[in-house]
């Protein structure tokens, strides 16, 4: 057997793992670069960063950075306003898509398949374009300097990729479980609530923790609907850390860390459904 | 009184009419097979009786009731899926309790319940399990359960056993079979395509063509007097062979340089089709019929022999004892049992093979 593999055929240089290999090892780098700037960063004192020192392996761990995040009320703040909007919204944009994508799967009527792409469509929709009314709208409404406006909108904005989602799992759900489920006296939500959304768990945990992680990480619409710190969402927090005439880096640093370990708690909570949910369907059981 | 009454019954997809007009009483009690070839709407037929599809036009009662624009929760009435349609998140207990619990039904009479079906139908060890622990069988007796446990007036199978292997499907028609007998007050209606399953499972046969009933009836009723070639070709395995004949008198037909004498008068003359089953063909050297056998096969109890005739272009089927022995290119000599010659007349329809 040995002798047959090793010296029969040479085997032809196959040109194509080793590319991929380089390709996605300088991917790696580009991604993990930054990470690991703001992460030297954080474990640094502002004078040694300002004196050009970013890159070095520190040679002790400072943790001043992370205290000063901890004590600092306003932190604690940004953290608040973040949670009241992005679990609200992920639950409501979620809850949407929910409806909307199984009245598309299973409730077709006549124009639905239009009115889905009409909803779909909104995702290739530039937000910039409609941000200049919508502040007007929402200062009108005096909820200018309010966490509505963030809510409303990020609600609003998630329910395409929401329905699209939703309606596709959806799709892989046997007619005849929702039929067999009607036969047997239930009504549409029922069918809903005790068939069709057990089935799709592994759906909604990808949806909400991708609504969860983009909301989060959201900074564009905080920054202009809110103005005065008590409002700011951590995203903008983190910029407002800076002070006025100084460069905190370190704390920066340190904040962005810590900002970002919900979402990365929550992926890591939910990271076997993303495995399932991409193979679920493969194979009818 | 009728459990089921369908009076007109249209339903068009679109521009497309699939069912085009069916009436039928079925009474309590009465097990009602519905067959026809692929696509002819026995499928739709039977949706509509359970409300999951709407009619286009035309009447359903059930239990003298008028159900036409009832939902399917409120007609009494369970159904048996192709594909079982087992909630594949549940037990086989939630399976079966399903209905139940919707119903609110107390927790402790769910769970007798439950195990009263589970025994009835051997299921009491697999209760624990999920759908995808079961093997066919199993999920279709689940599926069965969770029909029967509401006590439904009326029981719809939409061929619940094309997805099993031929020894599991004789096993589940043996059950089915059971079932029925102890249920006796249950109407069940039935879809196969199955020539087996309709001749052993039917109190009545209803044979479908084209979305128009061709003809209701007992299983032999239909074998024996078939209202037209469609059915006489539909019912009965291997098919009904048809034959061009000649009228020579209202009782006697010509085939070929044969005469037959029929027991009964035709009301046809002239050209017609003859039609007669391979087991009423008989092998005999009084025969007058010259035939040449092309292919044999044996079956083992009996042999389908396929044979030519001067008359006509298609080949005929027999059916005779496996015993008999013959040879390949042989010329025979048959005879036809002539109370067992059918004749229609030669403009019907000749029917589709069987499915
Ligand atoms: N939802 C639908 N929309 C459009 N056409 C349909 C629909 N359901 C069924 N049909 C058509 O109606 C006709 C009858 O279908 P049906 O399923 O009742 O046939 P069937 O007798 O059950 O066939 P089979 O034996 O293959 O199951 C077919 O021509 C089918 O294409
Ligand atoms: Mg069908």
């Amino acid at each position: 057997m040995a002798d047959l593999s090793s010296g029969a055929i040479p085997r032809r240089f196959n040109p194509w793992p080793v590319t991929i290999f380089t390709v996605l090892f300088i991917l790696a780098v580009l991604f993990l670069t930054p990470t690991i700037g703001v992460l030297l960063s954080s474990v640094k004192t502002t004078r040694a960063i300002a004196l050009g020192d970013l890159w070095s392996w520190p040679d002790r761990l400072y943790l001043g950075n992370y205290a000063e995040v901890f004590s600092n009320p306003a932190v604690h703040r940004y953290f608040l306003n973040t949670l009241i909007v992005t679990l609200p919204a992920t639950l409501a944009s979620t809850a949407l898509g929910v409806l909307a994508g199984y009245t598309f799967a299973k409730l077709p009527f006549r124009g639905s398949n239009l009115l889905f792409l009409v909803v779909i469509a909104g995702m290739f929709f530039p937000p910039q374009v409609i941000l200049v009314p919508l502040f007007r709208l929402f200062n009108s409404m005096g909820l200018i300097d309010t966490l509505w406006p963030i809510f409303l909108v990020h609600t609003a904005l998630g329910i395409p990729i929401c329905t699209l989602l939703m309606r596709n799992f959806f799709a892989t759900v046997p007619n005849a479980l929702r039929e067999a489920a009607i036969l047997e006296g239930a009504n549409e939500w029922q069918v809903l609530t005790r068939v069709v959304l057990p089935l799709s768990l592994p759906a909604l945990a990808v949806l909400a923790t991708l609504q969860f992680t983009w909301i989060w990480n959201d900074f564009l619409w905080p920054l202009i609907f809110t103005q005065s710190d008590e409002k700011r969402t951590i995203m903008v927090g983190i910029v407002n850390l800076r002070g006025q005439y100084t460069v905190a880096w370190g704390v920066q640093g340190a904040l962005s860390l810590i900002a970002s370990l919900p979402t990365l708690l929550i992926f890591l909570y939910f990271q076997r459904f993303f495995i399932k949910g991409m193979t679920m369907g493969a194979v009818k059981g | 009184m009728a459990q089921v009454t369908l009076k007109n019954i249209k339903k068009s997809f679109g521009p497309t009419e699939v069912i085009k007009g069916v009436d039928l009483d079925i009474q309590q009690g009465e097990f009602v097979v519905f067959v026809g070839p692929s696509g002819c709407g026995k499928s739709t037929m039977l949706r509509m009786i359970s409300g999951l599809e709407d009619v286009s036009a035309g009447q359903i009662g059930i239990d003298g009731r008028d159900v036409t624009h009832v939902s399917p929760s409120k007609r009494d009435l369970a159904m048996v899926f192709q594909s079982y349609a087992l909630f594949p998140h549940l037990t086989v207990a939630e399976n079966i309790g399903f209905g139940l619990k919707l119903h609110k039904t107390p927790k402790a009479e769910i769970n007798r319940r439950v195990e009263e079906v589970a025994k009835t139908l051997q299921l009491e060890a697999l209760l624990d399990r999920t759908p995808r622990q079961l093997s066919g069988g199993q999920r279709q007796r689940v599926a069965i359960g969770r029909s029967i446990i509401r006590n439904p007036k009326v029981f719809l199978f939409d061929e619940p056993l094309s997805n099993l292997d031929a020894a599991l499907r004789g096993k589940m028609r043996l059950e089915i079979a059971r079932l029925h007998k102890e249920l006796k007050d249950v109407t069940m209606i039935y879809v196969t395509h199955d020539q087996v399953e309709a001749m052993t499972l039917a109190d009545r046969i209803v044979v479908f063509n084209q979305g128009r009933i061709e003809q209701v009836g007992t299983p032999m009723e239909l074998y024996h007097t078939p209202a037209n070639p469609f059915v006489a070709g539909f019912i009965g395995a291997p098919a009904m062979n048809f034959l061009p004949a000649e009228m020579l008198s209202e009782q006697q037909v010509r085939l070929g340089e044969t005469v037959l004498d029929l027991p009964q008068s035709s009301a046809l003359s002239g050209a017609v089709t003859l039609g007669i089953r391979p087991e009423h063909i008989e092998v005999s050297d009084g025969g007058e019929i010259m035939a040449t056998l092309d292919l044999m096969e044996k079956l083992g109890s009996e042999t389908l022999l396929h044979l030519t005739t001067p008359f006509s272009d298609s080949p005929l089927t027999a059916r005779v004892d496996g015993a008999v022995e013959l040879t390949e290119g042989q010329t025979l000599r048959l005879k036809f049992n002539p109370n067992a010659v059918h004749i229609f007349a030669a403009s019907e329809v000749r029917p589709a093979m069987t499915a």
